[in-house]
């Protein structure tokens, strides 16, 4: 945290020095009534916002896998495309959610954290379907699969 | 274009709309419930992605494609289907058409069979995510 408290004042009359501390984490404003406001690049905000909305699901979930039935739509809320895994995909999500959330935190990047949750979706979205489920959780069949016709394209 | 045969280890896959320019690496093999998707896939997302497809995987398909996204499926989906099988890999060919497979480097048809690399479709979807 930064040590220099900025006032109300200076940011009329310190304008290039309130806006480096902030470009360079934080600048911490003290207004007229005493209110403590801190400026910072709105990467690190949108980072923190990231990091809580995770943080809080992660907890939420991992309570609800101490239940013995797999949790209803009702109960993941937002997280309700989740309902489609088994436990051990849940229990999988879950950890790997984990693993994703320490590494954006010390990273202090959500790449990580974003490439996993784009991916888990992913794969939410194609076992939606039975006959896509069917085949991506079966083994493989060679006796299933056959060469490709060359399609004709409209163009 | 109604399926034609079982799968004969000594028939390449063919290139959706013209010949190729190099001579696949990877016999391309297409789950037989998504054989009519697959039929479908130059007119739904024209012969130009269709062929960057089948490029792609018939020539490097474990590596990322310079154009389309790609990401590995998680859990049980993602998971290899054997010893020597990738992870499922899942190709967004487009905004509405999105492929998932998997490829073998010395995939053998019989235990004593000659290995050769091949990649298995396993799903096509063209539901817009």
């Amino acid at each position: 945290m930064s040590d220099v408290i900025f006032q109300s004042s200076d940011l009329a009359t310190k304008r290039t020095e309130v806006l480096e501390a902030a470009r360079k984490g934080q600048a911490r404003v003290r207004d007229k009534d005493g209110t403590s406001l801190v400026m910072l690049p709105e990467s690190r905000l949108r980072l923190l916002e990231a990091l809580t909305k995770w943080w809080q699901a992660y907890m939420k979930l991992e309570a609800l896998l101490h239940k013995n039935e797999l949790p209803r739509a009702a109960e993941l809320g937002e997280l309700a495309w989740l309902r489609v895994f088994d436990r051990a995909d849940f229990q999988e999500f879950v950890s790997e959610l984990h693993d994703a959330l320490v590494a954006a935190n010390a990273d202090e990047d959500t790449a990580v954290l974003d490439e996993c949750i784009k991916a888990w979706r992913v794969t939410a979205r194609q076992l939606e379907d039975p006959l896509r489920r069917s085949v991506l959780n079966g083994p493989f069949v060679s006796e299933h699969y056959i060469e490709a016709n060359e399609p004709h394209g409209a163009e | 274009m109604a399926p034609s045969s079982a799968y004969d280890p000594n028939v390449p896959a063919k290139r959706p709309g013209s010949k190729p320019d190099r001579r696949p690496k990877y016999r391309v093999l297409v789950h037989k419930r998504f054989l009519s998707h697959y039929s479908e896939l130059a007119d739904r997302v024209g012969i130009k992605q269709a062929q960057q497809f089948w490029d792609h995987v018939s020539q490097d398909p474990g590596n990322p494609d310079p154009i389309a996204q790609t990401c590995y499926l998680r859990g049980q989906a993602g998971r290899p289907k054997g010893p020597g099988w990738s992870r499922t890999i899942h190709y967004e060919v487009s905004s509405s058409a999105r492929i998932d497979y998997q490829y073998c480097d010395t995939y053998t048809t019989e235990p004593d069979g000659d290995p050769h690399p091949v990649v298995a479709i396993l799903t096509i979807n063209y539901s817009s995510h």
